[in-house]
């Protein structure tokens, strides 16, 4: 009884803080536009505009939209652009929520009931038109570890399933020993460090043990780990632990890999060890499938190919969009920066920071749909 | 307890005290014609005072050695003019270097935001609960003081997203995380304020009474007055409490490497948030690096705002 009088008054209390504090708002809000000093005109490029533009998610692809961000600001002096890297779970979140203008996801909009909610019709429901699945950067993900001694390794899906079910717990275990004749492995313990956050990096690393070994790997897919290890947040997270652990095996996208400086895997597909380039990903990406209709460009990769000198495990990133933005002026925003993030020009300097260019067929398929925005 | 009327009667001439501070003569004769019962004390003496001091310099480890680090990693990013006046805009984690009035700004925005909704109510609050209070009210909003104090952060922010956010359907602020914040700085503010008010001697009010002042101009002319100074270092423990507060930040503002001045829209820039940034490319030197230059700058924010106040304090207090 006398609980729920006071929760009362502090409902009472909360609210009045509420409403003084809404008064503040309309009084500063006025005020502050003209503190702003950001009315200069923007520099000549007809696609520039002035303004913020808000995008969130994925940390795949952070050290490539950091770059786009970067050429599309020093052309466009007047436009702010910030990506926070969350996450591709929290970036669909926020973009369903309104709080984004564009997410950055590691996998395409769900089409299917997952804890009873569809992401794609979520999506276009805050739209108010469909939701778009744009690649834009592909990512190949790295075995990467760190064992004192061991300077080149080979795995195969089976073995890699395995390590990351821990059940093979040593380096020298005989299934690593087979497929590395003449590398001589210490006894060294496994540490397996695994993405404690929702991450799209962990839904294509699964897909791929699920698809190349069924039987060695017999959880789910999905954003969340399920096998075991140890848990880090985000790519630098899982990338730093492994750094500072011998014995520690990790799967992370190559640009944090190259950053910390891990020695990465090479996989054996079945046709011979393939080691981990732009390349070599980009084979596995031309054989990719398009499974959305239209300008939804989402793709569905073949992680079991066999093809010779195809890496397997890679990521394409997508930036999620409205098809038609409530807000024009929005679309427009949104419109001139991935212009620029899918330009050759920019696409082509993305090699440099561990990203692997979009095959030519995909890139001319994804300029078209962005240029359709609105 | 003997050690307690010992010294609840130091003059007492018939009974020598060895805990009489500069009695060292006086304290050595008195043992010897005492005996055992002083060395017992005295033994006691010593080890209470050894295990003192160890507890004095355990505790100072941690602050130093964090002083330390955060000095030794980033104090040279803080020697740049750049730091000061610049920006991260189009700075990425590979790139050293870079500015930080961004955040600085914004921080000290966003907190001066909280403290202007925070500081009237909470210090209106506490004038409520010693001034006027009085039966059930008074209880039940104590009650909801000691609630709200002991309210997590990532609470208050997920309330402040719930209402803001899920509710409303306003987008994510500065704004926004001031509200939460605020939510956290109230209760402080009311029981430091409250407690100051209590040491205001009741003669005080009784002799403004007595002239035939109203109660009103009393609590504004004598009472708040004479506590001024304690009410300003309530305040500022409020403000230390916020300034470095992350949870809110994360949930409510996000970050940006621009500079941006409108509290009410867009993403927001501030020093904890800048950390954190960087945080996610600690491998990086570079990040690293303005990581911890980006936490020692917040820590001389706090220590300045902690000067501006004593020296309020000082100059505001009623002289004696």
């Amino acid at each position: 009884m006398s609980v729920s009088r006071i929760s009362a008054l502090g409902a009472i209390a909360l609210s009045g803080a509420l409403a003084l504090s809404a008064c503040a708002s309309e009084n500063t809000s006025t005020t502050t536009p003209a503190g702003n000093g950001t009315s200069a005109g923007a520099t000549g490029s007809a696609n520039c505009f002035s303004g913020d533009l808000k995008a969130e998610g994925s940390s795949a692809q952070k050290n490539a939209i950091d770059e786009a961000i970067s050429v599309f600001q020093n052309a466009c002096t007047d436009a702010n652009v910030d990506y926070q890297p969350t996450g591709s779970g929290a970036g669909i979140k926020q973009f369903i929520a309104k709080q984004v203008d564009f997410a950055g996801s590691d996998s395409a909009l769900k089409t299917v009931p997952k804890d009873g909610a569809v992401e794609s019709e979520d999506a276009a429901k805050a739209c108010g038109s469909p939701a778009w699945n744009l690649p834009m950067v592909t990512g190949p993900i790295a075995i990467a570890y760190n064992v004192a001694g061991v300077d080149k390794l080979v795995l195969n899906a089976d073995v890699a399933a395995k390590i990351f079910d821990g059940k093979i717990t040593v380096w020298n275990d005989p299934a690593i020993a087979a497929l590395n004749k003449g590398v001589t492995l210490p006894a060294t313990p496994i540490k397996v460090f695994f993405r404690s956050d929702e991450s799209g990096t962990t839904e294509n690393f699964t897909k791929y043990l699920k698809a190349a070994a069924p039987e060695a790997w017999s959880y789910e897919t999905g954003k969340k780990w399920t096998g075991k290890g140890e848990g880090k947040e985000k790519s630098a997270g899982v990338a730093t632990a492994t750094k500072g652990q011998d014995g520690g095996i990790t799967y992370v996208e190559l640009s944090y890999a190259q950053q910390n400086q891990l020695k990465m895997a090479q996989i054996d597909t079945g046709s011979g060890p393939v080691e981990l380039t732009a390349e070599s990903a980009g084979k596995t990406i031309a054989t990719a499938k398009q499974t959305g209709t239209g300008n939804d460009l989402a793709l569905k990769i073949d992680y079991a190919t066999k093809e010779a000198g195809a890496y397997p495990i890679v990521l394409v990133t997508y930036e999620i969009v409205c098809s038609k933005y409530p807000d024009a002026e929005t679309g427009k925003k949104v419109k001139a920066f991935l212009q620029t993030f899918s330009s050759d020009a920019v696409q082509s300097q993305l090699g440099e920071k561990g990203y692997a260019p979009l095959p030519t067929e995909v890139a001319t398929k994804v300029q078209t749909a962005v240029d359709a925005i609105s | 307890m003997s050690a307690i009327t010992d010294e609840r009667r130091p003059d007492d001439a018939s009974v020598p005290d060895d805990a009489t501070p500069p009695g060292g003569r006086q304290g050595r004769d008195a043992l010897r014609q005492m005996g055992s019962p002083h060395r017992a004390r005295n033994v006691k003496d010593v080890i209470a005072r050894v295990v003192m001091w160890f507890c004095f310099f355990l505790a100072m480890i941690p602050l130093v050695w964090i002083l330390w680090t955060v000095i030794s990693k980033g104090a040279h990013l803080l020697g740049s003019m750049e730091w000061w006046t610049g920006n991260q805009r189009n700075i990425n984690s590979d790139d050293a270097g870079g500015g930080a009035r961004h955040a600085i700004e914004g921080t000290l925005q966003m907190v001066g935001m909280t403290a202007l909704i925070a500081v009237p109510i909470g210090i209106f609050t506490a004038v409520y609960l010693v001034e006027y209070g009085r039966g059930k009210l008074a209880r039940a909003i104590s009650f909801t003081v000691d609630i709200l104090s002991g309210v997590p952060s990532i609470v208050a922010a997920l309330f402040i997203y719930a209402v803001w956010v899920t509710t409303f359907g306003l987008s994510r602020s500065g704004f926004a995380a001031a509200l939460a914040l605020v939510l956290l700085m109230i209760p402080v503010v009311v029981r430091s304020t409250e407690e100051m008010l209590k040491l205001v001697p009741n003669e005080l009010r009784e002799a403004a009474y007595a002239l035939g002042v109203p109660k009103w101009v009393t609590v504004v002319k004598v009472v708040l007055r004479t506590a001024f100074s304690g009410i300003i270092t309530g305040v500022l423990l409020g403000i230390a409490r916020v300034m470095g507060e992350t949870a809110p930040l994360l949930i409510l503002a996000p970050y940006t490497k621009n500079f941006q001045r409108d509290l009410f829209n867009g993403n927001f820039p501030t020093l904890p948030m800048m950390i954190n940034q960087d945080r996610g490319d600690f491998a990086l030197a570079t990040a690293a690096e303005r990581m911890w230059a980006a936490a020692l700058t917040l820590i001389i924010l706090v220590l300045l705002l902690n000067i501006i106040g004593r020296v309020i304090a000082y100059f505001g207090s009623v002289k004696k």
